[in-house]
């Protein structure tokens, strides 16, 4: 990997957490392990093998949910390093998710810090506009937080990228199969976490059975996730059309 | 709202600054202390500046009560935006709205909004997308990120531009009447069905966690607690235990991080010992 190529990797990472300059869309696209894969594939001359261990490492993070300003586990890190060491490496995309999985959890200590120093600029906000001077709050909100936004996350991610491809494959040989196959454990248990976290928004009254119906019917009949994803249009239509005729004939008694 | 006699001081381009102010910034200082609340306060400052351009203290009271506190899911919260915009225009045209009143609609809707987003876009659209996204990509379409990353921008920028609109044309009543009768119910509540018949989906699909032990039951067979009886009986029940016991856990009030440390720990004994495999 050419310097250049490192130091774009790191301004990809800055883009996933960065709502400025990605737009409102990047902790979307970007910040997916599935988009950052594919974009770390471009940037390294693979996209192919980018996208499909980002789609791998996506997978542990699917229902990823960030409420209330905490985040459990940066993907986007895991996503563009995962993918990066992946193809520079040369590793298989179990690999790939076992690398990824140490690094989501690093990755989450870069968003407790960003969080914890910028209240500071919220202070120099209050101060810009105790002063008369609304016309510098973009200073305080935007282009103070995202240069050291833009320090904490490039800057970490470029070292990594440029100087983990050489080690990466050592250090796996060195922890010896124990460790990565405890990790891809780990790897293959995270979706859950995810799921859970949705779970906490969506499993409510109701709609509980309907869970076990989604998890049922793919288990029993193998389908595929765009059939269950129809089939669960349907329900929920069925479902309020059912309950709006029997609320209507309550009402018309 | 009695537009009618008050000609309006905002014109479509300061709105349409407002709302990109907040689209794109509403997370660039995102701090314990405020949460959103910096980037609320910048969304302000177009809005603020054109109210009162020459009254530079009346500028900084208005600015002053958008120093606080502010959390929401972005998208949805961009109709608290547009709705702050018009109680501000309103004020601005002699309207009696104390300061009281726009911070106690801000913390009032932020809540219910931030409910709706978080169940429809994170609940529903984004592991939905993802689910069909990943499945292409795992065999190596390149296309399948571009085009959901695609129809995200565009489910963003809708959401977000419809919301800011509705909020300021319409007003608190409307939003809180829109809250109260049944659309937004019914739009949840059958969200919640699709998004929870989707999760248990992605939990046969993408969950993994196995169980390694084998029984000698004699010299040449062996029973295979996986093969031999949960996969006769019902194959996914153990990443089905392992969501429920997650979700529990998460219920009950542990936070993320320690509910991944746990999980963590458990991969490492289970995967050592050999119980998991």
């Amino acid at each position: 990997m050419s310097v250049l190529q490192a130091m774009i990797l790191g301004v990809i990472y800055y883009l996933g957490n960065s709502s400025v300059v990605a737009g409102p869309i990047g902790y979307y696209t970007i910040y997916r392990p599935l988009v950052g894969g594919f974009l770390t594939g471009l940037v390294l001359g693979d996209p192919v093998t980018g996208t499909m261990i980002g789609a791998t490492i996506n997978l542990m993070y699917i229902g990823f949910i960030s409420a209330g300003g905490a985040l459990p586990g940066d993907m986007c890190l895991a996503g563009i390093l995962g993918a990066a060491l992946g193809i520079t490496g040369g590793l298989d995309t179990e690999a790939a998710l076992a690398i990824a999985v140490p690094i989501g959890l690093i990755g989450t200590l870069l968003w407790f810090g960003r969080l914890t120093l910028d209240s500071a600029f919220a202070h120099l906000a209050d101060k810009f506009v105790e002063k008369g001077q609304g016309n510098k709050v973009w200073i305080a909100d935007l282009l103070l937080p995202q240069l050291m936004l833009f320090f904490m996350t490039a800057i970490p991610c470029f070292l990594a990228s440029y100087f983990g491809a050489s080690y990466i494959q050592g250090a796996i040989d060195a922890l010896g199969g124990n460790v990565l196959s405890v990790l891809i454990v780990i790897g293959g248990m995270m979706p859950a976490l995810g799921i859970g976290l949705t779970l906490m928004y969506i499993f409510k009254g109701e709609a509980k059975i309907f869970f076990f119906v989604g998890f049922l019917i793919t288990v029993y009949l193998n389908l595929s996730m765009i059939a269950v994803g129809f089939l669960a249009l349907c329900a929920a239509i069925i479902y309020m059309q059912i309950k709006n005729t029997a609320k209507g004939g309550a009402v018309n008694e | 709202m009695n537009n009618t006699e008050n000609k309006s001081l905002l014109t479509k381009g300061d709105l349409k600054k407002c709302w990109l102010t907040w689209l794109f910034n509403n997370q660039a200082c995102y701090n314990y202390e405020r949460m959103m609340g910096t980037g609320f306060l910048h969304s302000m400052v177009p809005v603020a500046r054109k109210l009162y351009k020459e009254d530079m203290e009346k500028q900084r009271e208005a600015l002053r009560r958008h120093t606080g506190f502010f959390n929401c899911e972005p998208c949805f919260a961009s109709s608290i935006v547009g709705l702050t915009a018009a109680m501000e225009e309103q004020k601005a045209q002699g309207a009696e709205i104390d300061d009281d009143a726009v911070t106690s609609v801000k913390s009032g809707l932020m809540g219910p909004m931030s409910g709706i987003g978080d169940t429809v876009i994170q609940g529903v659209i984004v592991p939905l997308l993802l689910a069909f996204a990943i499945d292409l990509a795992k065999n190596g379409n390149v296309a399948s990120p571009v085009i959901y990353s695609l129809i995200m921008v565009a489910v963003v920028f809708g959401i977000s531009y419809t919301g800011f609109m509705m909020g300021y044309k319409k007003g608190s009543d409307a939003i809180l009447k829109m809250l109260e009768n049944g659309i937004v119910n019914k739009i949840i509540s059958g969200a919640n069905i699709m998004g929870c018949m989707v999760l248990g989906a992605l939990v046969a699909n993408y969950v993994s966690v196995s169980c390694g032990i084998n029984i000698q039951q004699s010299a040449d067979s062996v029973f295979s607690i996986q093969e031999q009886l949960f996969d006769a009986i019902l194959p996914k029940v153990l990443p089905l235990l392992l969501t429920l016991g997650v979700y529990k856990l998460l219920q009950k009030g542990h936070s993320s991080i320690r509910v991944m440390l746990y999980i963590v720990a458990v991969g490492v004994i289970g995967g050592l010992t050999g119980i998991l495999g």
